[in-house]
């Protein structure tokens, strides 16, 4: 019954649509039509028109707010439902075609809303994108440009000719020109194909590279010799380009890994330096880091139920908004430093300062403490990895000629930075980093100096495990943020320290970038390297599919290499000097 | 450095030889006759032959440890090999018993190969995977103890080098491209030199191959102890410059050790794999071999009894708790392993002698010493 | 000698030994094996599986227990640890004598389990999506088999309009297999084999034999990988077909959103997440992304509705240590072990027995339950017929199921099936 209503109510808006159907009346039309398809050959009815209703619609459509209401004997209306909701969750339903009043109230619970896929959702952006050509935003209008120019339609060649010769921003005028040129390649007139190409040449467009190999495939077919020259041409010089993109993109992500490596490993290479030990629990003290940003993340928001061994814990929530909510990373940086800190001195006085005349043991013992703080972080959080969200400055990304700067990672390479500075002052500046380094170089005479070697110990300690504690804050906008966490890092800052040597931040960075650089450039080369040694009698074979996970084998050939590097400097790029022996 | 500790001498002759006598009755004998009639189950005796096997592992870490004061936190990657070494060999005899009925090992298939390559050939020979089980981590060994000894790279140092080598291993095995099973590791074997491992009887016997190992590794253990080599062994643990400058090329000496530990742990990976029916990466992970110096420090370090009563009591324990407190073990085992630490840095043989220390401070009215 | 040394080596074995002995109980039971990691790697997604089964067990029992006898859980864990999951698995089949085990999450685990339970002829019901190849009589996979997530998922996005599909997935067994069946796949639905990104497998003479991108477990750095992804879609038309294991999806996602891609420009589609996972995962980052299961938290269905209630009031009055009660959701493998006791129950029950030969012979026969994500059905290969839904990310963590294919029928054996 309802089905003919539906179809005696498409065809009449299909009549209406003849003499300039209103656009609130097609998308109402599309979001009751039947199959995917059709809704989404209806939407295509608006591409190009410019009615400022469609945004908030289309918008509300795919926030899934655009809700179909089926009262019983009517045809299915589209509704939107607006003010306030009153104790059974209803709202007032208001019409989308006439914008008034539907004259019902009702839940969103119980209503369903009009659906869409990726497909759909893709129409309806290609239907804004003409709108977002003139939009305000640059990432909203790049992403319009660039879907047009890999829709290569050309009946929208008009629109982006005319927002060119209006545009001043030079990463859209780019952008446009690139869009025109993978357009136009669908010409059917050869000469504007041979110019699109050159186009491209010339814009060393990273984009058009899957369109010009179709153009080779297609012109080899057919034999066009000069425009099979043309493409060529413009795919050589885009794969110029892209060795370029690949070499600065590949020394880009090496600082910032390099960064996270000394950002992990400056707390450990601290206490390395003090007592001569690895401290194994180090990796739980960025856990904790990272789970105190956790807490302080929902203390922001809604508040946090815990329910350790069985007893209840809430933490009230400030329910905090906007950018108020999103400055909670700001508060979590002090606070994990000092979580952590508060943490490590109670591991220093509690277990570590019985074993100062055992390193090898300490390090054991401190195993032990990781593997009961882990279980102790299992216990209190939940074995699942929680939910650390990435404030809105974190999460963009700027990219230049084609590299991509993503803002977490140049805010690690940043803090980074500004972590070592700020540690290099302390240990330089202040009397307690004075008092530090005399321990650190001779215990002994700075004993007999008068230096209570217990506090210093305790501050160090404490100190180290600050900075591991503010590594967790920053790993929790990278990665996982679960008991396990510190695991997947321990190693890692061991290497950076013994490969960096005692006492020593600048061996520390240079050994973070170095591990790092090596790691990164492994992981982009090796593929190529291997490539070329194809041939080479048992390598060749064994290294052959290594494009399928270079990543692992990056991991693989530092480790070999650090083993290697130790023979030749065995206590690390920066040994500290001493004329005692054993 | 902090200056290094120092140890009792070794316990007397007689000790030892009484201990290794009532084990060899009880392993060899007892436990196997006592399974016969059921009094044991076919379980509990498997999982014993396991634990002997993480004995000599312990006994391995124990050599370089307690004997040397060599840490090394990569004891597992040896153990890992031999096991690896002859789970080649037990593949191989799996023939088309497999998931896909083909005369390749399964996990080939999966990756897409339709043959076997090169280096899987000669592992049908029983003979030449035993002599690979010693082969392979003997000669790793050799070549990373001379470049770390020759260099002279010891302490903290050594330790994280040596995790580092273990690491590498895990992460080489862990790829399937390495064509060594990847994840899976190796699994679901059928026979051993022709006799079914799903029978009562095959795993009695490698129960009882590995306590006789076991034992003729004590023994020659003890006697290298009593040797010139084992005095030398005990002057480096205690004050390497000064072997040093007395004229023993201390590396050498290094070096050999770190090989035979190598060796001993490859042998316990080797019994280790036909019992518990499985091998794979995850034994050569770092966290395997802190495991097993776990086991060397609540046990003993520096003794022979230690490491293999540390190894069976941990795992024990690890096998019980896992049952009965699954939430809590890990607390459990991490806080003994403080304790231990802490409180009792000679483990748990040296927990008589504790007891009976406090016992003799706190008897009101001294009476003559038990004779030791 | 020093005879307290003997004496105090043999009584810690005597009491050990004692301790690994169980008790005698009563009749009025029947004990349950539960197998999964509660701590180590895999205690992140398993945890969930062994509180909907103790949850299971208690609903079961509330209504008269299997045959009358109430249902005795003996939870175990495997702790992450392939060997410790055979002894355990041995534990409970030798000496708790266990008439069904639930458990296993991995591959490796349910491969080194697997031997056990072919020697003591014992059962194992397997609850999460696994890569096929492998019927063993001695295994109820309950699970997602490749042609009932993989496959059809791929359908969806060549339907939509994907050109392009990189293939990227942790290393290890179910990954390596599911890329192997896809790229048969996808050579044979015409998609060019230059169009299939990630790398490729070549044998010792050079031919391709398989293809995808595989990191390590526990991988954290995807930095390259998704700067190869942002240029592989550079042209459009492009999609993610991921395979990577729970924990590594976190760094992978917080990349892949860092970097500017999106559900529009590129979707990825993931085997491996489910609404548990998303728990740590940034959900507003991914919103449109693509899952496929045979189960999603939003069915709509009066027997899910239920199920996730009482599921959650159960929880609320649990006292099981470290449970957590907040922000509990339900996914396809909680369902599938969910649906895995009561096949077993309806099993045991057509059995009239407990014994394990007996039940098989049931599930062979065909039985069914409707589950919270619709009927089930048993297969003589030991496999489920059961609904696969394809849903997208919401903001909140929760699937919106976008196509559900019904009764598909789970085929273990794909290698070759599509290269003709």
């Amino acid at each position: 019954m309802r089905k003919t209503f539906i179809i005696i109510a498409a065809l009449l808006a299909g009549f209406v649509a003849v003499y300039a159907e209103a656009p609130q009346a097609i998308i109402a039309r599309a979001a009751v039509a039947k199959s995917e398809k059709a809704q989404g050959e209806i939407l295509t009815e608006l591409m190009g028109n410019a009615d400022e209703s469609i945004l908030p619609l289309l918008d509300a459509w795919r926030k899934d707010k655009l809700f179909l209401f089926e009262a019983p004997g009517k045809p299915t209306m589209v509704v939107l439902l607006e003010g306030t909701k009153d104790s059974q969750g209803t709202q007032s339903a208001v019409d989308i075609i006439s914008g008034k009043p539907a004259g019902v109230r009702l839940a969103a619970d119980d209503l369903n809303a009009a659906s869409h896929s990726a497909n759909l959702r893709r129409i309806m952006k290609a239907v804004l994108d003409l709108t977002d050509l003139s939009s305000a935003n640059p990432a909203k209008k790049l992403g319009a440009i660039a879907a047009i120019g890999q829709g290569q339609q050309s009946e929208k060649l008009p629109a982006l000719e005319k927002r060119l010769a209006i545009e001043t921003d030079p990463q859209a005028i780019k952008a446009l020109r690139e869009a025109l040129a993978l357009v136009r390649l669908k010409s059917p007139d050869p000469a504007v194909k041979l110019a699109a190409l050159k186009e491209l040449e010339s814009l060393q467009s990273l984009a058009s590279t899957d369109f010009v190999k179709a153009i080779i495939k297609d012109a080899t077919a057919v034999k066009d010799e000069a425009l099979l020259a043309a493409a060529r041409s413009a795919l050589q010089a885009v794969e110029r380009h892209r060795t370029v993109v690949d070499f600065g993109g590949t020394m880009f992500r090496s600082l910032s890994l390099g960064s996270i490596l000394i950002i992990v490993a400056l707390g450990l290479a601290i206490t390395f330096g003090l007592m001569g030990v690895i401290n194994m629990a180090h990796g739980e003290m960025i856990a904790i880091g990272a789970y105190t940003t956790y807490v302080v993340q929902n203390i922001f928001a809604n508040g946090l139920a815990l329910s350790p061994f069985g007893f209840s814990v809430s933490l009230p929530g400030l329910h905090a908004t906007g950018w108020w909510r999103e400055s909670y990373f700001l508060f979590a940086l002090p606070l994990s430093f000092l979580v952590a800190a508060g943490a490590g001195i109670l591991l220093e006085r509690g277990v570590i300062r019985f074993l100062y005349r055992r390193p090898l043991e300490s390090l054991l013992a401190t195993w032990g403490v990781s593997l009961l703080l882990q279980q102790l972080l299992r216990l209190t959080f939940g074995a699942n990895n929680v939910q650390v969200g990435s404030p809105a400055y974190l999460s963009g990304n700027w990219i230049v000629g084609d590299i991509l700067l993503g803002w977490n990672r140049v805010f690690v390479i940043g803090f980074a930075t500004l972590i070592v500075v700020g540690v290099w002052l302390v240990l330089t500046r202040t009397s307690v980093g004075l008092l530090i380094r005399s321990v650190t170089q001779n215990r002994q005479m700075a004993a007999c100096m008068g230096v209570r070697t217990e506090r210093v110990n305790m501050l160090t300690f404490a100190l180290g495990s600050g900075l591991a504690g503010l590594a967790g804050a920053f790993l929790s906008q990278i990665g996982n943020v679960g008991p396990s966490l510190g695991q997947s890092y321990v190693v890692d800052s061991f290497m950076v320290v013994v490969v960096g040597g005692v006492g020593d931040l600048v061996g520390t960075v240079i050994s973070g970038l170095g591990i790092g650089s090596f790691d990164q450039f492994t992981q982009q080369y090796s593929p190529t390297v291997a490539g070329a040694l194809a041939n080479v009698p048992f390598v060749g074979g064994a290294l052959q599919n290594l494009a399928q996970d270079s990543a692992v084998f990056g991991k693989i050939l530092v480790l070999c290499v650090i083993i290697l590097f130790l023979q030749w400097r065995p206590s690390g790029l920066f040994a500290a000097r001493s004329r005692s022996l054993d | 450095m902090a200056s290094p500790e120092k140890y009792a001498p070794p316990p007397p002759p007689s000790d030892t030889v009484a201990a290794l006598l009532a084990f060899t009755v009880v392993a060899v004998l007892i436990m196997p006759t006592l399974d016969v009639f059921g009094v044991i189950d076919h379980f509990t005796l498997n999982l014993w032959g396991k634990y002997l096997c993480y004995a000599l592992l312990a006994l391995s870490v124990n050599l370089l440890w307690g004997g040397t004061g060599l840490l090394s936190l990569g004891q597992g990657l040896f153990f890992a090999l031999g096991g690896y070494m002859h789970g080649m060999y037990l593949m191989r005899m799996i023939g088309d018993q497999g998931q896909y009925h083909k005369p390749i090992p399964d996990f080939l298939v999966f990756l897409g190969w339709t043959e076997l390559p090169g280096f899987w050939k000669p592992f049908e020979h029983f003979s030449f995977a035993m002599l690979m089980v010693f082969l392979l981590p003997g000669i790793i060994a050799g070549v990373f103890g001379w470049l770390a000894f020759r260099s002279r790279i010891k302490g903290v140092y050594f330790s994280i080098l040596t995790q580092a080598l273990t690491y590498a291993g895990a992460l080489i095995f862990f790829r399937n491209n390495t064509l060594m099973g990847g994840n899976n590791g190796f699994t679901d074997f059928k026979t051993e030199l022709g006799f079914s491992l799903l029978e009562p009887a095959t795993q009695r016997g490698l129960f009882i191959a590995t306590a006789v190992v076991l034992i003729g590794v004590v023994i020659l253990l003890r006697w290298l102890e009593g040797t010139k080599f084992g005095l030398v062994q005990r002057a480096i643990r205690d004050g390497e410059n000064r072997t040093l400058f007395s004229g023993y090329a201390t590396p050498a000496f290094k070096l050999f050790l770190f090989v035979l530990a190598a060796l001993i742990a490859a042998i316990g990976g080797a019994l280790y794999v036909p019992q518990v029916g499985i091998i794979n990466p995850s034994d050569m992970t770092p966290e395997k071999s802190l495991e097993a110096i776990v086991w060397v420090a609540v046990g003993g370090r520096g003794t022979l009894l230690g490491p293999i009563l540390g190894a069976v009591f941990v795992n024990m324990l690890k096998s019980y708790a896992t049952r009965a407190i699954p939430d809590l073990w890990l607390i459990l085992l991490g806080g003994l392993f403080l304790l231990v630490v802490l409180f009792l840095p000679g483990g748990l043989v040296s927990l008589p002698e504790k007891l009976r220390g406090l016992w003799q401070r706190f008897r009101p009215a001294p009476t003559s010493a038990p004779a030791a | 000698m020093s005879p307290t040394r003997i004496t105090s080596l043999f009584s810690v074995g005597a009491l050990a030994l004692a301790s690994l002995v169980s008790p005698a109980r009563a009749e009025e039971t029947v004990k349950v094996g539960v197998l999964h990691s509660l701590s180590g790697t895999m205690a992140i997604s398993e945890t969930s599986l062994r509180d909907v089964l103790l949850f299971t067990f208690d609903e079961i029992n509330a209504k008269g227990g299997v045959l009358g006898k109430k249902i005795e859980p003996v939870v175990v864990d495997g702790a992450s640890n392939w060997p410790l999951f055979a002894e355990k698995a041995k534990q409970l089949l030798e000496q708790d004598k266990v008439a069904v085990t639930f458990g296993c999450w991995t591959s490796v685990s349910r491969k080194s389990v697997l031997p056990v339970y072919e020697k003591n002829n014992g059962l194992l019901f397997y609850p999460v999506q696994y890569e096929g190849e492998e019927e063993s009589k001695n295994v109820a996979y309950t699970a997602e088999a490749v042609n009932q997530q993989a496959t059809p998922a791929v359908d969806y996005l060549l339907a939509q309009g994907v050109k392009k599909f990189y293939l990227l997935g942790s290393d290890y067994v179910y990954p390596q297999t599911t890329n192997l069946v896809l790229l048969e796949y996808l050579l044979s639905k015409g998609v060019p084999i230059e169009n299939i990104g990630g790398g490729f497998r070549k044998d010792a003479s050079g031919k391709i034999i398989s293809a995808g991108k595989y990191t390590p477990f526990g991988h954290t750095d995807y930095q390259q990988i998704v700067a190869e992804i942002k240029q592989f879609s550079a042209g459009g038309g492009a999609a993610v077909v991921s395979t990577l294991n729970g924990d590594t999806n976190v760094p992978f996602f917080k990349e892949y959103a860092a970097s500017g891609l999106t559900a529009e420009s590129c979707p990825v589609v993931s085997f491996s997440i489910s609404e548990d996972e998303f728990r740590g995962l940034p959900a507003d980052k991914l919103v449109g992304q693509l899952g496929c299961w045979t189960y999603f938290q939003t069915i709509k269905s009066p027997a899910n509705k239920k199920f996730v209630t009482d599921f959650q009031a159960w929880l609320g009055k649990s006292t099981v240590p470290g449970i957590v009660k907040d922000g509990r959701v339900t996914c396809s493998p909680m369902v599938l072990s969910y649906d895995g006791v009561y096949l077993w129950k309806a099993c045991v029950e057509k059995a009239g027995s407990f014994d394990v030969d007996k039940v098989r012979e049931a599930w062979k026969s065909g039985v069914s339950f409707d589950g919270p994500g619709g009927k089930v059905t048993t297969q003589p290969n030991m496999h489920l017929t059961k609904n696969v839904f394809i849903g997208e990310t919401k903001a909140d963590g929760q699937f919106k199921i976008l196509k559900s294919f019904d009764n598909v029928y789970g085929e273990p054996w794909l290698k070759g099936k599509f290269t003709k």
